[in-house]
């Protein structure tokens, strides 16, 4: 009888084990300082400057790459790989700025888009500029509360 | 007289409750996030990415430098009312603004002043936009979710033939609405 007993309390604790970590999640979600807005940035030898304000975030989110190429209208087009290197889902919110070779914002696409991201799961955010002088791009990136 | 005093701290902490209307960054992350109906942020989202889909389509990068653009009939096949406008203009500004195409505008004012004045002359379209937002509810329990489906459609005018398509859903799920993400 005593043994059945333990063996329910494992079974149940370890299905429950998904809501524990993700109710924890909340709970640290909560009560940390709001999330900072992190920032990648395309560099003219083709490499990227990371700058990551809310390491919370940035421990969990992973850019593992940035492309970057010139399409037939003389314009650049720019694509970041993101990987969430965390055991849960996690929902990155992204916008970005194209810059002139100046260093001049040239172009905003201010409004936040939303990508829910499975653990493990990687996604291609690709950013198109409208105009030829915008060089380099600066992508901002945000967790989801 | 204690009653009072019950009725008066009740009505202090109501009124206490209530937040007073402040302006936000249209842009930001403090939006009110509605199940029924489509969110400004949800056609913002929707325009950019439609946006970016197209800019890089072959089709359009073969057009040249500035084709003309013509915007067809974009249906709201929703339950609610609202302007088509509030997703197109998120396409069609920054085109425009950027030079990437030349807009054919179709008001009746503009076309009247044509019409006067000799020897004018207007550009055919070489693409036309056309689309269709529509919606898809689901429940579960207590629990609600909308989807917002946009659909559009770049048509090249001298074949008829769609060069362009693109499908975003926008899906919200909850019990209640809220603010922000």
């Amino acid at each position: 009888m005593k043994t059945n007993l333990s063996l329910l309390a494992l079974v149940f604790a370890l299905s429950s084990c998904t809501t524990v970590i993700e109710t924890g999640n909340k709970i640290e979600k909560t009560f940390s300082p709001p999330d900072a807005v992190n920032y990648v940035t395309t560099k003219p030898d083709g490499g990227f400057t990371p700058q990551i304000n809310d390491q919370r975030f940035g421990d969990k989110i992973q850019m593992l790459a940035v492309r970057k190429s010139k399409l037939a209208s003389g314009c650049m087009q720019v694509q970041f790989d993101l990987r969430n290197g965390s055991y849960l889902g996690q929902t990155v919110n992204v916008s970005f700025e194209w810059l002139g070779a100046d260093g001049s914002i040239t172009e905003r696409q201010g409004n936040w888009m939303t990508t829910p991201l499975e653990p493990g799961a990687l996604t291609t955010i690709t950013a198109v500029a409208l105009k030829p002088e915008s060089t380099e791009c600066r992508l901002r990136v945000l967790a989801s509360r | 007289m204690k009653n009072t005093f019950t009725a008066l701290a009740l009505a202090a902490i109501l009124v206490g409750c209530d937040t007073p209307a402040t302006y936000k960054d249209a842009d930001g992350r403090q939006l009110v996030v509605s199940l029924d109906k489509v969110d400004i942020q949800d056609f913002a989202t929707a325009g950019s990415t439609m946006l970016q889909s197209m800019v890089t389509s072959p089709a359009f990068n073969r057009a040249g430098a500035n084709p003309v653009l013509q915007v067809g009939q974009i249906t709201n096949d929703t339950g609610t009312n609202f302007d088509t406008s509030m997703l197109l203009v998120k396409i069609t500004s920054p085109l425009v603004n950027a030079g990437r195409v030349r807009l054919l505008e179709s008001d009746p004012v503009a076309m009247a002043a044509r019409n006067n004045t000799p020897g004018a002359s207007v550009p055919v379209a070489d693409f036309v936009l056309k689309g269709k937002i529509l919606e898809d509810r689901a429940k579960s329990g207590s629990t609600k979710q909308s989807s917002f489906v946009f659909q559009l459609t770049l048509v090249e005018v001298k074949t008829s033939l769609a060069v362009w398509q693109q499908e975003k859903i926008v899906t919200k799920q909850g019990t209640m609405n809220s603010i922000g993400f």
